[in-house]
């Protein structure tokens, strides 16, 4: 074996089912499925496939990279919960990676990443070298721009109508979405702090308390 | 069956995030070797119910740490079980698809063996784990989703006698809690008023007595208790504790009298098919309401059938009956694949006509 370390990176987030074998910066094998349904059946046979690519078996692998969101909330779990188990399973580290960075990853310049949050809504994060603000969920008018704005390039949802208003480039990600995942996996599979990857919603579930109170209770 | 079978469960179709091991030694009883069993109350107080997504959010995140605590507790790890068993449905399908991926992948990360198990076979097969009932025997299986009565003819055969045509009398008794400012879930708080009140005092109605045949209806019995409710309320402005506790007391009387007949109706079906030892259990979350239970142990007293029902830990939700009934399932040679779907909706009986649900989802029960 190898002492170059295997990274399985993977993400459900949207209408896709992705995935990524890398071993350090080589990949292995690389699959992107477009995928409205069903990515909780697609997901493991996919996973599958691409280590057989890669030649490679789930023990051999050192860390699992898995894309947190934000995005498709049934979707993110699909994931989330799959490496959670797949690495109790393996005892290896699952490294959770944001929608966001994931896009970012090695940008040539400060941009700010947006993702489709519905109902009119961002998922944003501005990431300027080195430095980033926290990923935030807000409407066009609310975004967090830097001062100055034309400074910043934009990336993703919406960034030819962002880009209008920054006057700034339109960037596209350098890696494919799984493969931006693995690479940070494997950049942070030695981090002592790291976490169980955990879904980032940035939006609260949709409830509300009960409408109508019960009638007063006396002794 | 000679040999030992060691089955990792997992549970999260409601609001109950549960791992368990379960083994089972040659032809000794089985053994619950760990059942976590850790609930979400808190996190749905505010809501008057469980809410689905605060419910999926909750499992995410819970599932793995159940998993481990289950296998520290019994003693083992996950090379030392045989296979992995988990809920696929029926449930609110984000917690549902959480478990199942997480089963996935301490499946395909230990090369073990993937069962997917109907959540309501797991209630129904529980008796056989703890009280060892052989086949065929009657079943109620009687929840806060579900009201239905079964004969089990095998770990994968179920015949339907009858069951809700509306609500599950679990969701009535939710429903009565909300109405009368207690908390959830209902079940308990509302058992808890009515041993201190009078089930005589307000006249609820028993929905479908009056009709042949095992089917239930708990709709009309929640309208009417909200009806009496409001009498009480409009009469004085308000309730008094006496009042609520004296109506929780004639909403359960009414609900384990209908119980209760039905039962009887049931159980004179099941016997006409002249099993050799016949059986009643009772499962599912409404059976642990001990006035229910005692109303039942006396039909199948007086029928002549052996009563047996679970411990009240085992009637509620619980990953430790997903690991039995996937141990049924693993020892007829039969498990799932890495493509195993979650189903909202997976009626244990597919032969019988539909009664309750359809559309897009398929039908409920």
């Amino acid at each position: 074996m190898s002492s170059v370390p295997l990274a399985l990176g993977f993400d459900t987030s949207a209408a896709h089912c992705a995935a990524v074998l890398l071993r350090g910066g080589a990949v292995l094998a690389h699959r992107f499925e477009e995928l409205a349904r069903g990515q909780a059946e697609r997901l493991m046979p996919l996973l599958q496939e691409v280590l057989a690519e890669g030649g490679a078996e789930w023990g051999d692998l050192a860390v699992l990279g898995v894309g947190v969101g934000p995005g498709n909330f049934t979707g993110i779990r699909i994931s989330v919960s799959a490496a959670r188990g797949l690495a109790l399973g393996l005892g290896i580290p699952a490294v959770g990676v944001s929608t966001l960075e994931a896009m970012a990853l090695d940008a040539s310049r400060s941009v700010l990443c947006s993702v489709d949050a519905r109902r009119g809504m961002y998922y944003v994060q501005l990431f300027n070298s080195g430095r980033q603000s926290v990923p935030a969920l807000c409407s066009f008018k609310d975004i967090p721009w830097p001062n100055p704005r034309a400074e910043v390039a934009v990336m993703g949802h919406n960034a030819r109508e962002l880009a209008d208003v920054t006057g700034g480039p339109v960037l596209h990600p350098v890696h494919p979405l799984a493969e931006a995942i693995a690479r940070r996996a494997l950049r942070r599979m030695h981090n002592v702090t790291l976490q169980r990857p955990a879904p980032l919603y940035l939006r609260p579930a949709d409830a509300a308390p009960p409408r109508q109170a019960p009638p007063a209770i006396l002794p | 069956m000679a040999g030992t079978t060691t089955i990792l469960g997992l549970e999260s179709s409601c609001d109950d995030t549960a791992a368990a091991v379960v083994r089972l030694k040659g032809d000794a009883a089985p053994e619950i070797l760990s059942s976590i069993v850790a609930g979400q109350t808190a996190l749905h107080a505010d809501f008057g119910g469980v809410v689905p997504e605060i419910a999926a959010r909750a499992h995410t995140e819970k599932l793995d740490h159940c998993v481990e605590t289950a296998l520290g507790e019994a003693g083992i790890a996950l090379r030392d079980i045989d296979a992995i068993a988990v809920t696929a449905g029926p449930g609110l399908i984000g917690g549902v698809l959480a478990g199942v991926m997480c089963a996935k992948g301490l499946a395909a990360a230990t090369a073990k063996p993937l069962i997917g198990v109907n959540h309501l076979a797991g209630h129904a097969l529980t008796p056989r784990l703890t009280d060892g009932l052989g086949f065929p025997y009657l079943m109620l299986l009687v929840s806060g989703g579900h009201c239905q009565f079964l004969i089990v003819h095998g770990p994968q055969d179920f015949t339907r006698l009858g069951g809700t045509i509306d609500d599950a009398p679990g969701e009535a008794f939710d429903k009565t809690a909300r109405l009368l400012g207690l908390p959830q879930p209902g079940g308990p708080a509302v058992e808890a008023e009515a041993a201190r009140g009078d089930p005589k005092r307000f006249a609820l109605p028993r929905p479908l007595l009056d009709r042949p045949g095992c089917d239930l209806s708990f709709s009309g019995l929640k309208t009417a208790l909200l009806r009496a409710r409001d009498a009480q309320v409009a009469e004085k402005g308000w309730l008094t504790v006496q009042d609520r506790a004296d109506l929780c007391a004639s909403f359960q009387a009414a609900v384990a009298e209908v119980l209760a007949e039905k039962s009887r109706r049931a159980i004179g079906a099941y016997i006409a098919l002249s099993p050799s030892e016949p059986a009643f259990s009772v499962a599912g979350g409404v059976a642990a309401n001990q006035a229910i239970r005692a109303a039942l142990q006396t039909v199948a007293a007086e029928a002549g059938a052996r009563f047996a029902a679970p411990p009240p830990g085992l009637c509620t939700d619980n990953a430790a009956m997903i690991a039995w009934a996937g141990l049924e399932r693993f020892r007829l040679g039969d498990t799932d694949g890495m493509d195993l779907a979650a189903r909202p909706r997976w009626p244990l009986d597919r032969a019988s006509q539909p009664m309750l649900g359809g559309g897009k989802k398929g039908a409920k029960a």
